[in-house]
């Protein structure tokens, strides 16, 4: 009996003193993005972007919902992140939370000129960091500014952003949502670099702070993809766009469904391929002591608008249309690989696929590859598109007008 | 105050003392004369009104002087008056024939129309039959007594049991009557195997108690336990089957069951089946059954009723339930105090807006509502009807409206204390429903102070202490653990009937086989059955 | 020794999980990069070897405790010097997985708790289950046992799901020759977790059929390490193995990658749980070696008694035996196998296998 007592008084004592690591939801400020630039000074900016629950959950009672702004925006500055972080809590009156940022933004001046290598440890090594957290960079634009700008819809701007990212990687694919992970795989790694998508915000910067900004039907400023930057040993040194930048997704296997525009005979634009599903392969070999790289894509899509007159029952159509696909996609793939080659810059890893092929080559290659090797690298495109389906019709209603004529 | 209570005790103790050792040596056998054994019965029974003396003399010129003594409403008053007192008194032929002596042989012999009269001559025999409702007839001049039995009087009728409530199955339930609960039993389970062992237990209350099991099925180290523990049993009073289990469990300190109560004979008749012991105590509708595992508390009898796979699918929900009701406070609290990481985004700042002006921390908040609705459940349960619907309509107005308009609690917290309820109600014993419901109360204690690591190491101890219980010897958690693959096809899953083949190895005896080989339903592949008139016109085939 | 009795199946599961344990949330073999999974298979086997010695002896001895057929073997005295330091050994080992389990929960979602409250929480539930005996432990073992299953089924779908998974990451396949993959292999898979069944040589004369000790071993070191390595693999095919190879606990990253839905997300709390069950029945089985070596060993008569006093002793040790967690890894990784690991592994073993081996046989030639 005693025993027993014995065990419950220490039990007891123990679970008394407990409540350590307890945090009761009122006292935290739940970050919802981070934006870091750096100052004249040579300072680190942090730029948080705290929620309001109250304005943002509509119908509670007690949070006065849709009366303030859903989030607030506050910086400080440190000479690291940490320290930066240290700092706003003489600003914010809770502990803030950082479980729940799912958005870093970056500025690209500070990419620029000290790159990213710095500032990505403490993410890393924080425990209630996310390694899932999505990197963008602030493209022609200080991260602060995107940070404090209001979106209309998604009223929380950080999900704004990450919504946005990944809705345009899924159906148009010149951006690519990438995480701290991914960030720092590509850092990491001998044969790959990262690339990073920017964004940057369209219109009046002060007035995309005020509240009335989001009241109009037009908002005051609009954040919006803008390319995708390339970096070299941690620093960004450009910007890709369009259809290179749409290359580069294809090369990297992240393309879900977009829209190749086939030219058919004089008429540009004429046909409008939908890809559905992909698939991209890069292998390595070696030729002469040479690395040669292959990227094959597999595609598969439907038609989606076709402004010709052209017989959609006939297969050789669909051939020929498929033949169209394929040299876009090449087209895109190989500009992809042109713009990278200037850059001299691996973003897409060919370096891994040959470490993967011969560990004992890329030992001697590794060392030049990105300056000597990549810049001179063979790369062979080879593109299977197929289409599968034309939609709800078979001939374009056109070509009963031409008919008629 | 110490004091009184101090005295108090003392006085029960002499109380007790009296009756066990009773100081009257003479009274041990009765005496031949008549009017003193009437004395003695009046001063034993202190002379309360519902023992009637029936006085009468029987034999030529009345020279025999008898008396019949029963207790009022302990007897079947229609047979005293229609056939006892009737044939005593009226039959000319037998009232010649009645001398000094040998009243009595005749007297059973020819007079007493009933199936069970026997003599007897000791006090404590005759009065331990008089208080059952025997009636005993005294003849002036015999030491002796015939006992006749008469019991019956007022007893509740059977009725749909409340506790354990089917949709399909039998509608009979136990009443207070140990005897119509006895033969509820046996009219399921017809074989001369089916024994029942009477005993009586309570020194001041004398209740009857039966053990019943079958014969060559049930574990007869388990039956020894049961008579022995029974037997061990030295208290005053018995007064329902509670008393008893907590007299024989093999472990006190814990909130489960280890002995399952039943109000519904199927279930008895189902248990006795698989080589259980049905223990019945007189004077309540719960008969206890032993040994009992832990899986058990989880199934319904009309689990055997309906089809298997829908019976598989409600066990796996009352798991899924006992779960809820075990730690879904807990680990609200354990979310929103420790593990906000873990919630999704959206989702947290929905409940972090709801809590932005509620005043307590969300372990204050959670007991504060469970308390609450512990207060209403038992109010509810323990008001007249009448009152218990007024309460209801105050809870639902307390808890659910102006609680969280005043901003005290948060509605997520007013659903989790919902859910809860729902499901400690749903669980379909009362016995680990209500262990579950204490329990929840240390794991919201562990969850406000180590989050998750406190529930999950609340589990692993709530999983040890279940394997450490015993029943009867048998593991409480058999037979998932220890293993048994065999018996596993009615504990968690409940396979069809056909794949029953074996009772449970751990608790019934050497006979384990329960069925036939080859019982699965085997339906011809042609349409013979199928008349030939019919079979026209349906071009399935 | 108690009057016990634990089934086949029970001995299987508690192979199993002890197995599990801690290897699980290290990054196991790290040192031999994306060959990880080689290497812990290779240890495997080699561990498979190492448990059939230990088979050996136990056949020669079926009803005794190791801490009484060593007397038996080398004589009253040096025999008990030779199992004190047995339990001596037991215990450290114990006190090592507790520090990694802490130090784990700490890192990841209590950091302002001290190493010593979590550790002792942890002590007080061994310690319980301690005292109820090892039947108790092998039953709450069957049982927890399928809630891991399920959370680790569970946890391989997500992942699955969630399309992580790039296989590329594990090739070149031996990039650094076969040697590299042995070195790790000998100096840290196969005694970490593969050879520290000898503590099972403790629980062994409780199986209910002695001759079934063999095949249900060497099938749980079997599953175990076919687990253990496929784990390693998932994490360095998800993280890659520059990520894995810096992570402390490279699991639980993996599990943080998970999304799916948007709601399933920072899934690493539960799976970190299910990994102190884990972990717990390790330090139990370790424990409950070291009560009933001890009783046995001084002749105590209640051995659930020494629970407290020995738990306690392990809980002070968890939290003394290195200052920090780098200096705790490197203990494990350089001192112990060396020190501790071959000899009460391997080297005594197989010499107390050879001297019972030469008795019985000068025994028959009499």
């Amino acid at each position: 009996m005693n025993k027993r007592l014995f065990f419950i008084f220490l039990l007891g004592a123990v679970l008394l003193s407990g409540c350590w690591s307890k945090k009761e939801l009122t006292d935290l400020a739940l970050v919802a993005g981070l934006g870091i630039e750096k100052n004249e000074e040579g300072k680190y900016v942090g730029t948080i972007q705290v929620v309001n629950p109250g304005n943002v959950a509509e119908g509670q009672q007690g949070g006065g919902s849709g009366q303030g702004p859903p989030v607030s925006v506050y910086s400080a500055t440190g000479d690291n992140i940490i320290e930066a972080s240290r700092e706003l809590s003489t600003k914010v009156s809770r502990r803030l939370y950082y479980a729940h940022t799912n958005l870093v933004v970056i500025d690209e001046q500070l990419a620029r000129e000290e790159g990213i290598t710095k500032i990505l440890d403490a993410m890393d090594r924080d425990p209630e960091f996310r390694v899932t957290t999505t990197v963008i960079i602030a493209h022609g634009v200080k991260a602060g500014d995107i940070m404090k700008a209001l979106t209309p819809i998604d009223k929380i701007p950080s999900s704004k952003i990450i919504k946005t990212l990944k809705f345009t990687e899924e159906s148009w694919g010149e951006h690519l949502n990438v995480n701290i992970k991914e960030v720092i795989n590509a850092l990491t790694s001998s044969g790959k670099e990262p690339l990073i998508t920017g964004f940057h915000l369209i219109g009046d910067h002060d007035e995309a702070k005020k509240m009335e900004s989001i009241q109009q039907t037009a908002p005051a400023a609009t954040i919006q993809t803008n390319g995708l930057a390339v970096f070299k040993e941690g620093k960004l040194i450009g910007w890709i766009h369009g259809e290179a930048a749409k290359g580069s997704v294809w090369i990297l296997d992240r393309i879900k469904r977009t829209n190749v525009t086939i030219n058919w005979k004089e008429e540009k634009g004429a046909i409008s391929y939908q890809v559905m599903r992909q698939k991209t392969n890069i292998s390595a070999r070696m030729q002469d002591g040479q690395p040669i790289i292959t990227v094959e894509v597999r595609a598969e899509g439907d038609i989606g608008e076709v402004i010709v007159p052209i017989d959609l029952t006939d297969p050789h159509v669909f051939l020929e249309i498929e033949k169209g696909a394929e040299e876009e996609i090449k087209k895109e793939i190989e500009q992809a690989v042109q713009e990278a080659k200037e850059y001299k810059s691996d973003v897409f890893g060919f370096g891994e696929a040959v470490r993967r092929l011969d560990p004992d080559a890329w030992e001697t290659l590794k060392a030049e590859w990105d300056d000597r090797h990549f810049p001179e690298l063979q790369v062979e495109v080879k593109v299977d598109a197929f289409v599968r389906r034309s939609g709800l019709r078979n001939k374009s209603f056109l070509s009963q007008t031409e008919e008629n004529r | 105050m110490l004091g009184f209570f101090k005295k108090r005790q003392k006085k029960k103790a002499n109380g007790l003392n009296d009756k066990r050792h009773p100081e009257i040596d003479w009274l041990n056998t009765i005496d031949a004369s008549l009017s003193i054994n009437l004395e003695i019965i009046k001063e034993k029974t202190g002379n309360s009104p519902d023992v009637i003396i029936r006085e009468l003399s029987m034999g030529l010129n009345d020279s025999v002087r008898t008396a019949i003594v029963y207790i009022e409403g302990m007897v079947d008053d229609q047979s005293i008056k229609d056939f006892l007192i009737e044939s005593l008194m009226k039959n000319q032929n037998l009232q010649e024939k009645v001398t000094q002596q040998e009243p009595l042989g005749l007297l059973k012999k020819k007079a007493v129309p009933f199936g069970d009269v026997v003599t007897g001559r000791e006090w404590d025999q005759l009065f331990s039959s008089l208080m059952a409702g025997e009636a005993l007839i005294f003849i002036d001049g015999t030491a002796e007594v015939l006992i006749i039995d008469t019991r019956g009087g007022e007893k509740r009728a059977i009725e749909e049991p409340s506790s354990q409530v089917v949709v399909r199955g039998p509608r009979d339930g136990f009443t207070e009557d140990i005897r119509t609960n006895i033969s509820l039993v046996r009219r399921r389970i017809r074989n001369p195997s089916l024994w029942v062992e009477p005993m009586k237990i309570g020194q001041t209350t004398k209740t009857e108690v039966a053990i019943m099991y079958i014969n060559d099925v049930a574990n007869e180290k388990v039956v020894k336990e049961v008579r022995r523990r029974l037997k061990q049993i030295n208290v005053d009073s018995i007064l329902e089957s509670g008393y008893v289990e907590q007299l024989i469990e093999d472990q006190t300190f814990t909130t489960f069951p280890t002995l399952y109560h039943t109000e519904r004979p199927d279930a008895v008749a189902g248990n006795l089946m698989e080589g259980r012991v049905a223990i019945f105590v007189d004077g309540t509708p719960f008969v206890l059954l032993a040994p009992a595992v832990f899986i058990q508390f989880f199934q319904s009898v009309e689990d055997y009723y309906t089809r298997f796979d829908l019976a598989t699918a409600l066990r796996f929900l009352r798991i899924l339930i006992f779960f809820i009701s075990l730690i879904a406070p807990a680990a609200y609290v354990a979310a929103t105090t420790f593990h906000q990481e873990m919630i999704p985004t959206q989702l947290l700042i929905t409940v972090a807006a709801q809590r932005e002006a509620v005043p307590f921390p969300s372990f204050i908040e959670a007991l504060l509502m469970e308390i609450t609705f512990e207060i209403l459940r038992e109010a509810g349960i323990r008001m007249p009807r009448a009152v218990g619907s007024a309460i209801s309509i105050v809870g639902a107005i307390v808890i659910g409206q102006a609680a969280v308009q005043a901003g005290i609690v948060s509605p997520a917290m007013v659903i989790i204390v919902s859910i809860t309820a729902i499901a400690s109600f749903a669980t379909p014993s009362y016995s680990v429903a209500i262990s579950a419901r204490l329990i929840r109360f240390l794991f919201m204690v562990a969850a406000a102070t180590f989050g998750f690591y406190g529930i999950i190491l609340g589990i692993i101890m709530l999983t040890v202490h279940l394997c450490s219980l015993r029943s009867f010897g048998v593991p409480y958690m058999s037979p998932l653990a220890p293993f048994t693959l065999v018996n596993n096809s009615d504990t968690i899953i409940r396979a069809p009937w056909w794949a029953f083949w074996q009772r449970p190895r751990l608790i019934s005896g050497e006979n384990t086989v329960r069925e036939g080989s080859r019982q699965k339903p085997r339906p011809p592949m042609n349409r013979e059955m199928v008349s030939r008139s019919n079979e026209k016109g349906d071009s399935n085939e | 020794m108690e009057k016990a009795k634990i089934s086949a199946y029970q001995l299987f599961v508690l192979v199993l999980l002890f197995e599990l344990g801690s290897a699980l949330i290290l990054p196991l073999a790290i040192g031999a990069k994306q060959d990880a999974w080689l290497a812990i298979l290779l240890g495997m086997i080699g561990g498979g070897g190492i448990f059939l010695m230990y088979d050996r002896l136990f056949r020669f001895y079926p009803d005794i405790l190791p801490t009484e057929y060593v007397q038996k073997i080398i004589g009253k005295t040096l025999g008990r010097i030779l199992a004190f330091f047995y339990l001596l050994y037991f215990a450290y080992i114990a006190a090592r997985i507790m520090r990694d389990f802490g130090v784990m929960l700490v890192t990841f979602a209590y950091p302002d708790t001290p190493l010593f409250i979590i550790n002792a929480l942890l002590v007080i539930v061994v310690v319980y289950t301690v005292h109820k005996g090892v039947e108790v432990l092998a039953r709450s073992g069957e049982l927890l046992f399928v809630l891991i299953v399920v959370v680790a089924v569970a946890g391989f779908i997500l992942v699955l799901v969630s399309g992580l998974i790039d296989p590329s990451n594990l090739k070149p396949v031996l990039e650094e020759r076969i040697s590299s993959v042995l070195k790790v292999t000998l100096t840290e898979t196969l005694y970490f977790p593969f050879g520290e069944t000898v503590v099972f040589a403790m629980l062994l004369p409780y199986l209910n059929h002695p001759f079934k000790a063999r095949k249900i071993g060497l099938l749980a070191i079997g599953l175990s390490g076919v687990i253990l390595a496929s784990v390693m693999a998932i994490n360095i095919s998800v993280l890659g193995v520059s990520l894995t190879s810096r992570s402390q606990f490279p699991l639980l990253t993996t599990i943080q990658m998970i999304q799916v839905a948007e709601f399933l997300e920072r899934l690493d709390i539960f799976f970190m749980l299910t990994l102190v069950v884990a972990g717990f029945f390790k330090i139990s089985i370790l424990l409950y070696a070291v009560v009933t070596g001890t009783a046995n060993l001084f002749q105590i008569e209640n051995p659930s008694r020494l629970a407290y006093p020995i738990g306690l002793v392990i809980l002070i040790l968890s939290v003394t035996i290195a200052s920090n967690f780098a200096e705790h890894l490197q203990e494990g990784l350089q001192l112990v196998p060396v020190f501790l690991h071959i000899p009460f592994q391997i080297v005594i073993p197989l010499f107390l296998l050879t001297l019972a081996f030469l008795k019985t046989k000068r025994k028959q030639g009499q």
